[in-house]
């Protein structure tokens, strides 16, 4: 009940003050606005160049949290893999291999798979494969032929849907969908790279997968962005495995599985060892790793928000300084105000805190105006440059940056209102007799 | 009966330009409830100093200050501002009204003071009933650039009777008003000891002390020593 009473008094005494002085609230208002606004962008701008850094690495490497391991060469690791992951829904496999699709017999416009209008990409590696007895070429499928109609590109097949780990952006058509039956002539999902590729050249629907018994007829059912920077392709692994035999995925010229676990998937993790090293991997072949981009993006991304900070600060410390010098010029013009409520039985902190809470009211509502400016300008430009960069499509406004906004209202509040509050504390009660 | 207040040998000596100097030096003063007292003396006699003492808007050097039985000679502020709340009642020469409130807010404006709290039906009830004891109810929305200057002195006097305190301290309450407005303002003042309040008014004004119970002269720091005595 006192405690209230001290409140109420102090909302009506701190009301009438601010009504009785709009204009000089607003100017106060004013000089801290660009202030509160410079850190409210800073922030804003940080987060979401942090959250469009952070969805690229997703796409390319995989969402934080996700364990990544990668199969030894072994020739028993993919089968076994495969075995293990079947039917769960928080694993998933990647073998990477090479397809060309087009004319049959012919070098593909972009040999050595890169994108089709770079003039063929990179030279061309010599592909090799080592065992005991030494290391030697690899024969070449395409030696000798001559130059066709066909695309070459990095083929990926999955034994799951990688999308939860990768959440490729779908562009046109649909992702693979891995709950029906797989199909005998295999679904392909082209990333944006190859899809280009397809739509400039005139490319016959014939599909050479390395390793393959014979060729297939791809059905080309949508186009992700995939983040890479090649034509790829992606496919369930289960209708590639329709042409070709299942040990093939431990070829050489595919590299090893990778594996993608969910963070929950720690028994899978175990189970897959125990298997693996029984099939007669050796243990130490056997890397994990969990992706933990956030953390490294942020040490690098802290600096700079460190230094734009400090910048806002600047601009927030002279605003400071005009709202500081207006409470002393007020507190100065109210000197007979206060020594007549100390007169009639105000107490003295009340009459601080009055003070204090009229600049921080100040502060708290050049706030709530610069949030509502920042969120407004972010809206427009993402409705002016949205169409050029696809991280400002549809941006929402940081929390983040809200709560840094009130933070540096509330902190420029105290600060410009402490002194003032002070010194209106300190008024002498006999001022009223002496005028 | 108890007096209201009972003031022995109180001494203020304050920090002159070069020196200290002793403004009161030994005051004696006791006021009983609906009894008013007149404080006569010199410019620069120590007549405001002596009230603001006992407004409790100052602490004195030393003697005694007794406020019924407590003795309140040293209080801390904190409980100084709740008596300041309860007990007196203040006018000033200058009558101090906020310019941005109306009248009737002006006197309920000494009921928003963080000193226990009253609805705002009930505040406006209270500052509409002390605006018409000093009778200027009707003028109760005006502002006070509105008012003239014996209006305004009636609103403060209407703010200090508002919380109806058992004292009322008045400091040359008609040195900016003309003689005839002055003795309106001197009746509204006086009439408040009719319900029991003790009223202690310093004036220059010979006319108004005669209508007041007692006449004190301070000289050189302390009460004479022959009052003089005024039949009403
Ligand atoms: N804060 C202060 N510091 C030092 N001296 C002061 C202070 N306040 C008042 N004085 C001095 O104390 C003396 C008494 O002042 P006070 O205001 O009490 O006189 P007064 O009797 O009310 O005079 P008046 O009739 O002119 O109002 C004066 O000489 C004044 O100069
Ligand atoms: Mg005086």
């Amino acid at each position: 009940m006192r405690l209230s009473g001290r409140l109420r008094s102090s909302l009506i005494i701190g009301g009438q003050g601010i009504r009785a002085r709009k204009m000089r609230t607003f100017l106060s208002m004013l000089s801290l606005f660009l202030g509160v606004l410079a850190v409210v962008t800073v922030q804003a701008g940080s987060v979401i160049a942090q959250r469009a850094m952070l969805s690229d690495v997703e796409i390319t490497r995989g969402k934080d949290g996700t364990l990544q391991m990668y199969l030894p060469s072994n020739p028993q690791s993919v089968p076994v893999a495969i075995d293990v992951i079947k039917g769960r829904g928080d694993a998933v496999g990647v073998t990477r291999g090479k397809a060309v699709i087009g004319e049959p017999g012919v070098k593909p416009l972009n040999e050595g798979g890169g994108r089709v209008d770079d003039g063929g990409g990179y030279a061309r590696a010599v592909n090799v494969t080592c065992d005991a007895g030494g290391c030697r070429p690899v024969e070449d499928e395409d030696a000798g032929a001559p130059q066709g109609q066909a695309i070459e590109l990095g083929m990926n097949a999955l034994t799951g849907d990688i999308r939860q780990f990768r959440p490729f952006r779908l562009q046109s058509g649909e992702w693979l969908d891995f709950s029906s039956a797989p199909s005998l002539s295999p679904r392909i999902v082209l990333n944006k790279y190859a899809a280009e590729g397809f739509a400039k050249h005139r490319i016959p629907a014939e599909m050479r997968v390395s390793g393959a018994v014979a060729n297939a007829t791809p059905r080309i059912i949508g186009v992700v962005d995939d983040g890479g920077w090649g034509p790829a392709a992606y496919v369930r692994s289960d209708e590639l495995l329709n042409w070709m035999p299942v040990d093939s995925l431990s070829d050489q010229r595919y590299g090893t599985m990778e594996l993608m676990l969910a963070p929950t998937a720690t028994d899978l993790q175990q189970t897959l060892r125990t298997r693996l090293v029984a099939a007669g991997a050796n243990a130490d072949e056997i890397h994990a790793e969990t992706i933990n981009s956030l953390k490294e993006m942020q040490s690098q991304l802290s600096l700079m928000r460190w230094i734009f900070l400090g910048m806002a600060a600047m601009v927030l410390l002279i605003g400071v300084a005009g709202i500081l010098n207006v409470g002393l010029a007020t507190v100065g013009e109210r000197i007979e105000e206060f020594a007549l409520r100390r007169a009639v039985g105000t107490p003295r902190l009340l009459l601080a805190g009055i003070v204090l809470a009229e600049t921080l009211l100040t502060g708290l509502l050049t706030a709530a105006a610069a949030i509502g400016f920042g969120i407004a300008g972010l809206k427009a430009v993402s409705s002016v440059l949205g169409s050029r960069e696809p991280f400002l499509q549809n941006v929402d406004f940081p929390w983040q940056a809200g709560v840094a906004g009130i933070i540096a209202g509330l902190v420029a509040g105290v600060l410009g209102g402490l002194i003032p509050a002070i010194r209106a504390a300190r008024i002498p009660i006999a001022t009223v007799m002496r005028a | 009966m108890t007096p209201l207040i009972r003031i022995t040998g109180l001494t203020k000596t304050l920090k002159g330009q070069d020196e200290p100097r002793t403004i009161l030096a030994g005051v004696d003063l006791t006021l009983h409830a609906g009894e008013s007292i007149a404080i006569l003396g010199r410019s620069g006699s120590g007549k405001s100093t002596l009230l603001s003492l006992i407004g409790l808007f100052d602490r004195a050097d030393s003697g005694q200050y007794l406020l019924g039985d407590n003795d309140i000679t040293r209080i801390p502020e904190r409980r100084a501002a709740a008596l300041r709340s309860e007990e007196f009642g203040f006018v000033f020469q200058r009558f101090f009204l906020l310019k941005h409130l109306s009248a009737v807010q002006n006197v309920s404006m000494a009921l928003v003071n963080g000193q226990g709290w009253l609805p705002r039906r009930k505040r406006r009830a209270k500052a509409m009933e002390a605006l018409e004891r000093v009778g200027i109810a009707h003028l109760a929305k005006h502002k006070p650039q509105r008012l003239s200057g014996g209006e305004q002195q009636r609103v403060a006097i209407a703010r200090a009777l508002v919380r109806e305190p058992r004292i009322l301290l008045a400091d040359e309450p008609t040195g900016a008003l003309d003689t005839e407005t002055g003795n309106l303002v001197v009746e509204a003042l006086r009439s408040a000891t009719d319900r029991g309040c003790g009223l202690i008014l310093v004036t220059h004004d010979h006319d108004h002390a005669s209508k007041m119970g007692r006449v004190l002269q301070l000289t050189n720091g302390v009460f004479d020593a022959t009052p003089e005595r005024v039949v009403v």
